[in-house]
């Protein structure tokens, strides 16, 4: 395909600029987001074992049910639980007291408490994917930097396109590292695009959904936008309270209605996973029951009277109304909890080759400006440099950090806050990585710090089998594949930034002087 | 370059939540049903509202062109919707 040079060099010049202001970003969210595909794993891998044994049946859930209602009469509005077994073994309730703070519940602690019973760990992961670590805001911003990845896509490709299929199969290593970067970058891009454009899309959605319906509301919805959201998003229809005493259904009943319900459908292996019941107590309660089933894509949801168990509403897949059939597939598209274990591995896959996609972008932004005559080069590219080692091999530094920290630190110092704690791991951890590569040769801090990563990643699988004795050979045999499993990755990582700081190593010893990876940087 | 993606920005963005209102109350039955389809068309729309605004020759030409669209659209949606031709 032919294209104008003019819109060639504009689509160029946007691309990078794009680029440069999400790139940094978007690694973070990749890195962190893959991770995240394995959040449940995580969050088992990072409880102690002991605490995993505890209560789990139906009937602990109908007692924790019991005791919450009994105690917390603001809980009886809205109350949100999860079944035994999903996100981890016991049943957990969650509610909001009377200043809006939520409140969580477990058999264990019945009483309630601010702090959420499941590991830190995997939620400061997902944190770091979806607001960098950035409170209130971080999550618009977020919401932007998916916009500016969505035009990045797009230039990207319109860049790329009288060349793709010529060059699609091409990668040449060889004396011109740059050729073979490049190659490398526009394979990635182009095969995992449609992963991209998923991306995009559902990354801006679940950012920014809020914050588009009120600006599209009154524009072309004559403001009555955000009064319809509630029934497009929900199950249960909006039913206001009958002020007449009534007494709940017992859960086991709900939960085998529900099964009964979605089996009616043709969906024979629903598996509820967690319910939201209002108005406990009166006529008028109701209860929504979602779940998943292995052969939809999405969850689905049953809306019950929670008095008599007769059916309100449906969402099921295969049976979803257009805007609940366009909400699941955007959460299951994003979150990747549809398929089987090789669906969350591509995920996992191309998430990383996504991490890479944008690391590459920056280095051929600093490749194609460096200037090949003189040892003095552009002040922005050698920031550039500095930046993006401190980032992107910084934040690889700070999540085994936090790892290794979430396996040593209830056994170092037994009552510190372990949320607390490892924020501070992570993010200090961070920092100083991002200080380092300020103060450093940009080639000498991209070694030390892949190195630095290599040896935190290594500590992964050692901490976790010295706190718990669970060495990934022995959770291997007594079954629990899931743990062996985050260990070995560890190890995989680990060899792999051993490999790149080893790379790294022979291309500082030759020691290039007319560039910003140059072992002595002179700035023009 | 600034003001042609601050024309995509700008009047691009009004014209795509314009298209998006036309392609959420133009279908039978009401807006209501396919309301989220509608909001999840936006980001994608806009995206290549926003790129397109870079293909006109200046950002005089792309202001025009998108405000004017963004009007006529904003104005065919909202003419329709108050005379109640569309639910």
């Amino acid at each position: 395909m032919k294209l104008k040079p003019t819109t060639l060099r504009i689509f160029t010049s946007l691309h990078s600029w794009v680029g440069l202001v999400a790139g940094l970003a978007l690694f973070v969210a990749f890195y962190a987001g893959s991770l995240t595909v394995f959040h449940q794993a995580i969050g088992q891998w990072a409880t102690p074992p002991a605490a995993s044994t505890a209560a789990n049946t139906l009937g602990d859930a109908q007692q924790l049910l019991d005791t919450v209602l009994a105690s917390h009469p603001e809980a009886r509005d809205h109350l949100g639980m999860t079944f035994p077994g999903y996100e981890m073994a016991p049943p957990s309730a969650y509610w909001q007291d009377s200043h809006g703070t939520w409140l969580f519940a477990t058999p264990t602690h019945p009483e309630g408490s601010p702090t959420p019973p499941q590991a830190a760990l995997p939620e400061l992961i997902n944190e770091l994917h979806y607001t960098l670590g950035i409170p209130r805001i971080g999550t618009w911003l977020m919401g932007l930097v998916s916009l500016l990845y969505g035009v990045a896509l797009v230039s990207g490709v319109v860049i790329h396109l009288p060349r793709l299929a010529k060059d699609l199969f091409a990668l040449r290593p060889g004396r011109n590292l740059k050729r073979f970067w490049q190659d490398a970058h526009n394979v990635i891009g182009v095969l995992s695009l449609p992963f991209h454009i998923v991306f995009a899309v559902t990354g801006a959605l679940l950012c920014l959904t809020f914050v588009l319906m009120m600006a599209l509301g009154p524009l072309a919805f004559e403001g009555k936008l955000l009064g319809a959201s509630a029934t497009a998003m929900d199950t249960a229809p909006v039913i206001s309270k009958a002020d007449i005493d009534k007494p709940l259904q017992p859960i086991a009943r709900w939960h085998a209605r529900s099964i009964e319900v979605a089996h009616a459908q043709g969906i024979n292996d629903f598996q509820p996973g967690y319910l939201k019941l209002s108005h406990a107590g009166d006529a008028h309660a109701v209860i929504e029951i979602t779940g998943t089933s292995a052969r939809g894509l999405g969850a689905g949801s049953i809306a019950l009277d929670a008095t008599s168990g007769a059916v309100l509403a449906t969402q099921l897949p295969g049976n979803r109304d257009a805007n609940h059939a366009t909400l699941a597939a955007t959460y299951a598209l994003h979150f990747g909890d549809y398929g089987n274990a090789i669906v969350q591995w591509l995920y996992f896959l191309l998430g990383m080759g996504g991490a890479f996609l944008f690391y590459s972008g920056n280095l051929l932004w600093i490749e194609s400006r460096r200037k090949r005559r003189q040892a003095e080069q552009g002040r922005a590219q050698v920031v550039m440099a500095r930046i993006t080692v401190g980032v992107c091999i910084g934040v690889c530094v700070a999540v085994s950090a936090t790892f290794v920290a979430s396996q040593l630190l209830p056994w170092l110092a037994p009552h510190t806050s372990m949320a607390n704690a490892e924020h501070w791991a992570c993010f200090i951890g961070w920092l100083l990585c991002v200080l380092w590569a300020c103060l450093r040769a940009p080639i000498r801090a991209a070694r030390e710090l892949l190195w630095l990563a290599a040896m935190l990643t290594l500590m992964i699988p050692l901490s976790h089998g010295l706190a718990t004795g669970l060495w990934f050979w022995r959770s291997m045999a007594t079954g629990q594949t899931s743990l062996a499993l985050i260990d070995l990755g560890a190890l995989a990582l680990a060899t792999g930034f051993a490999a790149l700081a080893r790379a790294t190593a022979r291309r500082a010893r030759k020691n290039q002087p007319n560039t910003v990876w140059a072992t002595t940087v002179r700035v023009h | 370059m600034w003001a042609k993606a601050s024309a995509g920005i700008v009047p691009g963005f009004f014209l795509s939540a314009a298209l998006i209102g036309l392609l959420c109350w133009l279908p039978s039955g009401p807006w209501q049903s396919n309301m989220m389809p509608g909001i999840t068309a936006f980001f994608p729309l806009w995206i290549g509202v926003f790129c397109t605004a870079f293909r006109f020759n200046s950002a005089r030409l792309a202001w025009g062109w998108l405000g004017a669209l963004a009007i006529a659209a904003t104005g065919l949606l909202w003419s329709l919707q108050l005379a109640g031709w569309v639910r």
